[in-house]
């Protein structure tokens, strides 16, 4: 039995072996890594990312500057470890120059954390975890993306500034993006004369049932809205529990920038027309370039583009045009990392997108919108008011800033007089534009 | 199992032997991560089919102990800077207290209800995993664990690291394989064909389960340090269901009552989810497709077919399948 | 009685109706074949995804139900008939094959039916706002404790009232027995796999009516049945109720009262049970 055991070994590891030898091709060509969630509880934002980034690779007919470029996927379920291990083998086997892809904010510093020493840029798409570009940043990252604060500290901001709001109760997801937005909120929402932001949180996608937190909130204390800080599938549960309870007549509901992103807004039901959210991008932006993506998107895919698709799209571009301004030749990775920074994004489908030169990190509109129906009974978000060239760190000094400590569930303070003031004070003051104007 | 038979058998071993602890040599970097990736889940695999083909104990608890010496070592080598090797020995140390206190409860109980009192246990580690944030910082898990320098060597390197793993893994199979043949190994064999007879002849039947967990989840313990060394994080996914299902598939694609049936089963199921997973998106349902052919079809795992084509004999797996079979019927 | 413990003690109830459903089906399927149905969240899964497809091709909620109970019964069926007998008693084959299943099944509606969270949706006539005692709530909340009690009754009906029920007990006390006595046991087995299937397929049309459908939720209901058929002990209908209804309720009150901990707070009756009482509340010694 031994015998023919061992021999069987051999033969596995001679095919393993022969099978894992590269073969490298004459042709000049470009592999891109791209780590997504393309099975498990998250497979919607990997789908999603995936058509976006087909989409501009098709439209540059897969080559930049004379370099074919080819996409490697990788399946990490969002589960950080296998994030980690995909992104190795990228590394390792594939050789891959660039890497990108990256859903949720701890998969994107966990990958980070691994491609730190690697000279290998990274370009994540949809993690939002500020820390990726503030204070886990390193040369080799460029996000032409967003942070979970960055819409959030501008929403916050004009509740309590311009409608006046002193206090909210928010539910959250437990992880970090919540985190991120939640605290930018809450920054924006003190800053603005907001007085407390009541914080719970929730474990991810093992609560289906949330009547019990719903029937909790207390409806006699004043609290001007309840704000769902999570997405997916929970936000669905959530919504649609909130509203058969009859909160909805209680307590206007109000999201993070997923909650009532597309698709999952479809799934929603119609009584939450009028759910204010803020995010970088709104389904109804009547720009030129927005059009002309929703169509070719419409058209490639054959239903609506969503923030997490355009994220992708962009990402992708932002790639193809670095190597065409390196002429197909990224061999020194520091030179393409500033043409990346350098790139003209002004044409980007969600409104114009600069790069900031020391954390490589995007400058850009957001857009408070709210839920609305169009004439095929089919929920979107509408925008209500712009505000441009946002960038990481908001009204913020960015020195300042980063003495913080990072967005936890426990910081910021749910209360403005527990929060320290001089975090506060910010340098400019947002101009809140009609959207469209 | 008899390790050295002849001559012929040495040399094979030796040559086998040799071009694994040459492989960084002669193999890409990628060949030699895959590698340790199969030594520590093989860990883990010979913990859940020593309990299966020893004693007879389908345990769905292992995963949790590969993950409770992770979490350890990320507590306090990444987050508290204890130093090597006493950050190791307390994983190990909090395994045993946690595998013991499994133990004596889930003992009491016996084939299907054991296997859904350990599923249950495991399900309270990763739920409490998932959702304790102050400490274990919930589904973010611990980043940023490396593996120690020692005299001078860095086994962040990995061919280091892998020959590291590799020395680990053969001193894990030799005290396997001396445990199985002693007294201790035989007292477990018996139990699990029938354990009412064991105890009637004076055996302490609960112990001697007790223990074989207690060892078995030290096994856990150590893959877990490997593999938390090797990603430099750990989050709750590592002891997940699907984990812990993924682990049982190997040992059965294997063959669980082969000493060599875990080990062998990790290495196939490591590679063919790197071959897969290249190939399609859809490579959960091809290997799913693969362990329904196994289950019905060869039953015995891989290792059944060398074994069909080679002596046979009165300890061919088959004839020990009717015989366990027979024995199994109350 | 305060509004808001009212409120919790009617979705701890809510709950428990489907906790009931799921667990009903494979505790029966345990107590007769011994089989633990690790697919079972799989199969709610699928039941609740052509739910779905119904509901949205055609409006029709009801049909919709019977849809998805009926062709996770016929599939159930279609399973043990051509797989599951191979391996009847090995208990490790059984589980394997099981879990292998509910891979499968898990991928390919995720390559069906994709991976955004959907939602069966209820029509309104089915759904009214109804206030009892100066307490709003939701129509169909009720409707699904309607489904649950008659379910339960049914069941009690079945096994306790009909011949085939009068077979199922006796398969369970003694299996070689009733094969003696002319029964075809393995016709009684193929009829209890479907009914368990049958039973977690509805479950899967009325969980993903009232909460959502993802990629994802096959382990967290396996995981729920598993649970709630340990608290009550393996096989027994009656230990199942009563599980159902104390993890509901857990559930509900430990959401508002311990969100953070709410899914770590159901598996603590159990560990209780299990180191008192190893076969569970009302299960015999297997």
């Amino acid at each position: 039995m031994e015998k023919t055991m061992l021999k069987k070994l051999f033969v596995l590891l001679a095919v393993l072996i022969a099978g894992n030898t590269d073969v490298r091709s004459a042709e000049k060509e470009v592999k891109v890594g791209f780590i997504s969630a393309f099975t498990g509880v998250f497979s919607s934002f990997g789908q999603q990312q995936k058509e976006g980034a087909v989409l501009a690779l098709e439209e540059a007919n897969y080559t930049a500057g004379g370099a074919k470029i080819s996409l490697i996927y990788e399946d990490d379920q969002l589960d950080n470890e296998q994030a980690v291990t995909k992104a190795k083998k990228l590394v390792v086997q594939d050789k891959i120059e660039i890497l990108t892809g990256l859903v949720s904010g701890d998969e994107g510093l966990s990958v980070g954390d691994y491609m730190k020493d690697k000279n290998i840029p990274v370009i994540p798409m949809y993690s939002a975890s500020e820390d990726m570009t503030m204070r886990a940043f390193y040369p080799m990252i460029v996000r032409a993306t967003w942070t979970g604060a960055q819409s959030m500290d501008v929403f916050g901001y004009w509740l309590s500034k311009v409608k006046g709001w002193k206090k909210i109760y928010a539910i959250g997801q437990d992880y970090s993006y919540p985190y991120n937005q939640g605290g930018g909120f809450k920054r924006g929402f003190f800053r603005g004369g907001g007085e407390e932001v009541k914080t719970v949180w929730h474990p991810v996608g093992t609560t289906s049932d949330f009547s019990s937190i719903i029937a909790s909130i207390p409806t006699d204390q004043g609290y001007n809205a309840v704000l769902y800080n999570g997405a997916g599938g929970d936000a669905v549960n959530f919504v649609k529990q909130y509203v058969e309870l009859g909160m909805g007549q209680k307590i206007p509901l109000i999201g993070q920038s997923n909650t009532f992103e597309k698709p999952d807004v479809e799934s929603m039901p119609a009584d939450i027309v009028g759910a204010l959210s803020a995010h970088h991008t709104a389904d109804d932006l009547a720009t030129l370039a927005w059009t002309k993506f929703k169509e070719a998107y419409h058209k490639r895919w054959s239903h609506d583009p969503s923030a997490a698709s355009e994220f992708a799209y962009s990402s992708m571009r932002l790639i193809l045009r670095g190597i065409e301004m390196q002429k197909g030749d990224i061999s020194d990775k520091p030179a393409l990392i500033k043409a990346m920074t350098q790139v003209d994004m002004s044409d980007d489908p969600r409104g114009p997108v600069a790069l900031d030169p020391k954390y490589h990190s995007a400058i850009e509109n957001v857009y408070i919108r709210e839920v609305a129906q169009d004439g095929n009974g089919q929920l979107y978000n509408k925008g209500l008011w712009t505000v441009k060239n946002v960038g990481q760190f908001g009204p913020y000094d960015p020195e300042l800033y980063l003495k913080q400590p990072s967005d936890s569930g426990s910081y910021p303070p749910d209360t403005r007089s527990a929060f320290p003031p001089e975090t506060l004070k910010a340098t400019t003051e947002y101009q809140y534009i009609p959207f469209g104007q | 199992m008899i390790l050295w038979k002849d001559r012929r058998q040495l040399v094979l071993e030796a040559i086998a032997g040799g071009l694994l602890i040459l492989l960084p040599f002669y193999a890409g970097e990628y060949t030699v991560t895959t590698f340790v990736r199969i030594i520590y889940f093989g860990f883990l695999a010979l913990s859940v089919g020593m309990l299966i083909g020893q004693a007879g104990m389908i345990s769905l608890t292992q995963t949790a102990f590969f993950g409770l010496a992770g979490y350890v070592i990320g507590l306090l080598g990444a987050e508290r800077d204890m130093p090597f090797p006493w950050r190791d020995l307390v994983a190990i140390g909090a395994v045993l207290v946690m595998a013991l206190t499994f133990g004596l409860i889930a003992m009491r109980t016996h084939k299907i209800v054991f296997l859904m009192i350990t599923l249950a246990f495991g399900q309270i580690c990763w739920a409490f995993a998932q959702q304790n944030t102050s400490l274990l910082h919930g589904w973010a898990g611990i980043r940023g664990i490396r593996p120690p320098t020692i005299g001078g060597i860095n086994f962040n390197q990995t061919s280091n690291f892998y020959w590291a793993s590799l020395l680990i893994f053969a001193l894990g199979i030799f005290v396997l394989w001396l445990l199985a043949k002693s007294p201790f190994g035989l007292a477990l064999n018996g139990i699990r064909e029938n354990p009412r007879r064991m105890a009637a002849l004076g055996y302490p039947v609960y112990w001697i389960r007790v223990v074989a967990f207690l060892i078995a989840a030290v096994y856990a313990g150590v893959g877990g340090i490997l593999a938390t060394y090797n990603t430099g994080i750990i989050t709750p996914t590592t002891i997940h269901l699907s984990r812990t299902i993924w682990v049982l598939l190997m040992v059965i694609l294997g063959g669980a009552t082969y000493f060599w049936g875990p080990v062998v089963g990790t290495a196939i199921a490591v590679w063919l989810d790197v071959l897969i997973s290249q190939g399609t998106v859809r490579y959960n349902t091809v290997i799913g497709v693969i362990f329904v052919m196994i289950v019905l079809f060869l039953p015995e795992g891989v290792l059944s077919i060398a074994d069909s084509l080679g002596e046979g004999g009165s300890l061919s797996p088959l004839r020990r399948l009717l015989d366990r079979k027979i024995a199994d019927k109350r | 009685m305060d509004t808001r413990v009212a409120i919790l003690i009617l979705n701890g109830l809510t709950q428990a109706a489907i906790f009931f459903v799921l667990g009903s089906g494979l505790t029966l399927a345990f107590g007769l074949m011994r089989v633990i149905n690790l697919s079972h969240g799989a199969f709610y899964l699928l039941g609740g995804y052509i739910g779905y497809s119904v509901v949205h091709a055609t409006g029709n909620w009801p049909l919709a139900l019977v849809a998805g109970g009926l062709s996770i019964a016929l599939f159930g069926f279609l399973f043990e008939r051509t797989m599951l007998f191979r391996v009847r008693g090995g208990d490790l084959p059984q589980t394997l094959l099981t879990i292998a299943l509910s891979m499968i099944i898990a991928d390919v509606s995720l390559a069906i039916w994709g991976g955004h969270p959907l939602t069966l949706n209820v029509p309104a006539y089915l759904n009214p706002r109804v206030t009892i005692l100066g307490i709003t709530y939701p129509g169909f909340r009720y409707i699904l404790m309607g489904i649950g009690v008659f379910i339960a009754l049914s069941l009690w009906l079945i096994l306790y009232k009909t011949k085939l029920g009068a077979a199922v007990r006796a398969g369970v006390d003694d299996r070689e027995t009733v094969s003696a006595l002319g029964v075809n046991i393995d016709a009684i087995y193929s009829l209890v796999f479907a009914l368990s299937a049958l039973l977690v397929g509805l479950a899967g049309v009325l969980g993903g009516s009232y909460l959502q459908l993802s990629p994802g939720s096959d382990t967290t209901i396996l995981t729920y049945s598993l649970v709630i058929i340990i608290l009550g002990g393996m096989g027994s209908l009656l230990g199942t109720i009563v599980s159902s209804l104390i993890l509901g309720q857990l559930l509900s009150f430990g959401l508002a009262y311990a969100p953070q901990y709410s899914y770590f707070l159901i598996f603590v009756p159990m560990a209780i049970v299990l180191a008192i009482r190893p076969q569970g509340l009302f299960g015999t010694e297997v």
